[in-house]
């Protein structure tokens, strides 16, 4: 952990916050004039208010009784009854009747709603610590934009289907389909627009690693023609991840110590799941994976260095079972996967992200209850989506396979406390 | 039956034919009208079991697309906007039962490939092959099950004209030709019977001739 840097005067920075135009400032504006997080002494100064108020939000989520009554239910209607009395009534009850769909509309509408009101109430450096958070889904909504365009799709109805915590500015969003499809058109969609996105750094990272590949001058266009959107997204996302990284071990602190180790296990993940799915596709190529996959691969993480050199050269299930079952964090969810009892790796996934996200939420003074209240939120929206398509298609036997949030039966706290 | 036939001899050999032909005819046909039947049984049988099967492939096939996105993510505007380039086309062909020409479909896969493979890179892909194959099973399956109902249906329009034949022939035909045969044979034997009375009759007066002829002979 860090060392607690003394600030001159944290409340004249608390003063100026309103002026640091948030909107305009580039990602990597963190230089040596990164104001310090604090400890236990200084950190409620800042940031004091807008921690409360995550920690007031933490009580919004279902409980266990709650998801037992919805998992009891037999309709829709029966569904948006017992929604009613929890925190999402307030955004359902304007509806007639509900549909999956509908649900994960409002939830996270909701979501972009209060962290959208914490954005606004927070300073430096948490402002640009949810800054980052946002980019994730920033990324998405390029992909989107960009992927729609290509096919002719109306720009109105592509910003409705975008997510909400991830929209720029609107002028630039609506200036993407005028830009031509041709390589002058590429090379000034990213000069002109992408480049203006707080997501430009990752596009231009993304372009100098393609042409490094690529051996030639790397034309914007040719990347952005040839290569799969899938592709470019896993490289985006994996430049993020390497970005916020840095970011949040620069802080340091306890933010840097439990931030760091949830973004390692997530590089991990996307490792693991970028070689697993890639099994059967053109990614799966022998001379292709030395070069193209193995540049998806984030260079934070457990894996690294050893695991990714590994993991390029994996060609079918068993080998990765192999490499993964090296890694003691990883193995029992390999053996999840493999177990065949219709789990796959990715609820292991979902299972281990909560158990570590709720982690987060103990201890104070920190900026990692943030970023789990987003991904915690992120899987309750998944949960609800789950259990309203059980219910409306009658799958009453699968409506409990999803995990539960700061409960008491959740599997890893039975397991514990079995041990015990 | 205002034209009657007139009851010659030829006229009978000329109805005589039209009985055979008539008869053989409707043999045909109730052989034909057999096979037909048949093959709507057989019709009939397959497309219940293919529609048993349906509504619970259909559910698990959705179903599997509620997991896959659960696992990946909403990914079906990710599937829209991939090349729209058909992988599975619907070939027609015609297939001939018992003379009667039924429609049928088969599935034919184009070379068109797997477009948007990578779909599940960072999450979920397994899922999304699970549901990719449930989904394939359910277009065979109604491809299949449309096939079967569209020769259902032809086969039945071409049973309900084959069997109006049938009842045709055996019912209104046959029996008015058998009627024109039973007329012309009665008119015939009525018109021997009065050549054999005319026979008889002039016989008669002849020889009644002959014995007063011979009675004047003996007199003088």
């Amino acid at each position: 952990s860090g060392p607690c840097r003394p600030t001159p005067s944290p409340c004249f920075r608390l003063f100026l916050a309103p002026f640091f135009s948030q909107e305009d400032a580039p990602t990597m504006s963190y230089g040596p004039t990164l104001p310090s997080v604090g400890g236990i002494s200084t950190f409620n100064i800042a940031h004091g208010f807008v921690e409360s108020l995550v920690r007031g939000m933490r009580n919004s989520f279902l409980k266990d009784s709650d998801y037992h009554h919805l998992t009891q239910c037999d309709t829709l209607d029966d569904c948006k009854m017992n929604l009613g009395e929890t925190d999402l009534g307030l955004a359902l009850q304007n509806m007639a009747a509900i549909s999956p769909p509908l649900v994960q509309r409002a939830a996270i509408g909701k979501l972009s709603e209060e962290f959208l009101y914490l954005r606004s109430q927070s300073v430096e450096p948490l402002s640009t610590f949810l800054d980052f958070i946002q980019h994730e889904y920033m990324i998405d909504n390029i992909m989107l934009l960009l992927k729609g365009t290509l096919s002719g799709r109306d720009i109105n109805d592509l910003i409705s289907l975008a997510h909400p915590l991830g929209l720029f500015k609107e002028s630039t969003m609506r200036s993407i389909p005028t830009f031509e499809s041709s390589p002058k058109g590429y090379a000034d969609l990213y000069q002109c627009v992408l480049v203006d996105t707080p997501v430009g750094l990752y596009f231009s990272k993304f372009l100098a690693e393609s042409a490094q590949a690529l051996g030639s001058a790397g034309e914007v266009r040719n990347v952005l023609e040839e290569v799969e959107i899938e592709i470019i997204k896993a490289s985006l996302q994996k430049f993020w991840l390497e970005d916020f990284y840095a970011f949040c071990e620069k802080l340091g602190g306890d933010t840097a110590e439990i931030m760091c180790e949830i973004l390692r296990t997530r590089a991990d993940t996307h490792a693991i799941n970028v070689t697993l799915n890639s099994f059967g596709t053109a990614l799966n190529e022998p001379s292709i994976r030395a070069s193209d996959r193995r540049r998806l691969y984030p260079s934070i993480g457990h894996l690294y260095p050893h695991g990714t050199a590994l993991l390029a050269t994996v060609g079918d299930a068993d080998q990765l079972g192999a490499v993964v079952s090296q890694f003691s964090q990883y193995a029992p969810a390999w053996q999840v996967h493999t177990s065949g009892e219709g789990k796959s790796i990715d609820d292991a996934f979902y299972e281990r992200d909560v158990a570590a996200l709720e982690l987060a939420f103990e201890g104070q003074c920190h900026f990692a209850p943030f970023y789990s209240y987003v991904k915690l939120k992120e899987q309750e929206i998944r949960n609800l989506v789950w259990i309203t398509e059980c219910v409306l298609q009658g799958q009453k036997g699968s409506v409990n396979e999803f995990v539960p949030i700061f409960s008491q039966h959740a599997p890893w706290r039975v397991k514990a406390q079995g041990r015990r | 039956m205002s034209d009657i036939p007139p009851p010659t001899r030829m006229n009978q050999q000329v109805f005589k034919g039209k009985k055979k032909a008539a008869s053989s005819g409707h043999r045909l046909l109730k052989k034909k009208a057999d096979a037909l039947k048949v093959k709507f049984r057989d019709y009939a049988k397959a497309i219940a079991e293919t529609k048993g099967s349906m509504a619970s492939d259909t559910s698990a096939a959705f179903f599997s697309l509620t997991a896959a996105t659960y696992a990946a993510g909403d990914f079906h505007h990710k599937v829209r906007e991939g090349n729209m380039r058909a992988r599975v086309r619907v070939g027609a062909g015609v297939d001939n039962v018992a003379g009667v020409k039924l429609p049928v479909f088969t599935q034919l896969d184009t070379g068109g490939g797997q477009q948007a493979e990578s779909l599940g890179l960072t999450g979920g892909g397994s899922k999304i092959d699970a549901c990719r194959t449930k989904f394939e099973g359910l277009l065979t399956a109604l491809v299949k099950l449309a096939s079967l109902q569209t020769s259902f249906v032809t086969l039945d329009e071409a049973m309900k004209v084959t069997n109006r034949r049938v009842n045709a022939l055996e019912n209104v035909t046959i029996p008015k030709i058998e009627g024109i045969l039973d007329y012309i044979s009665r008119e015939l034997d009525e018109l021997e019977r009065e050549d054999f009375t005319r026979l008889k009759k002039v016989q008669a007066s002849k020889e009644e001739k002959i014995a007063l002829k011979k009675k004047e002979e003996e007199e003088e």
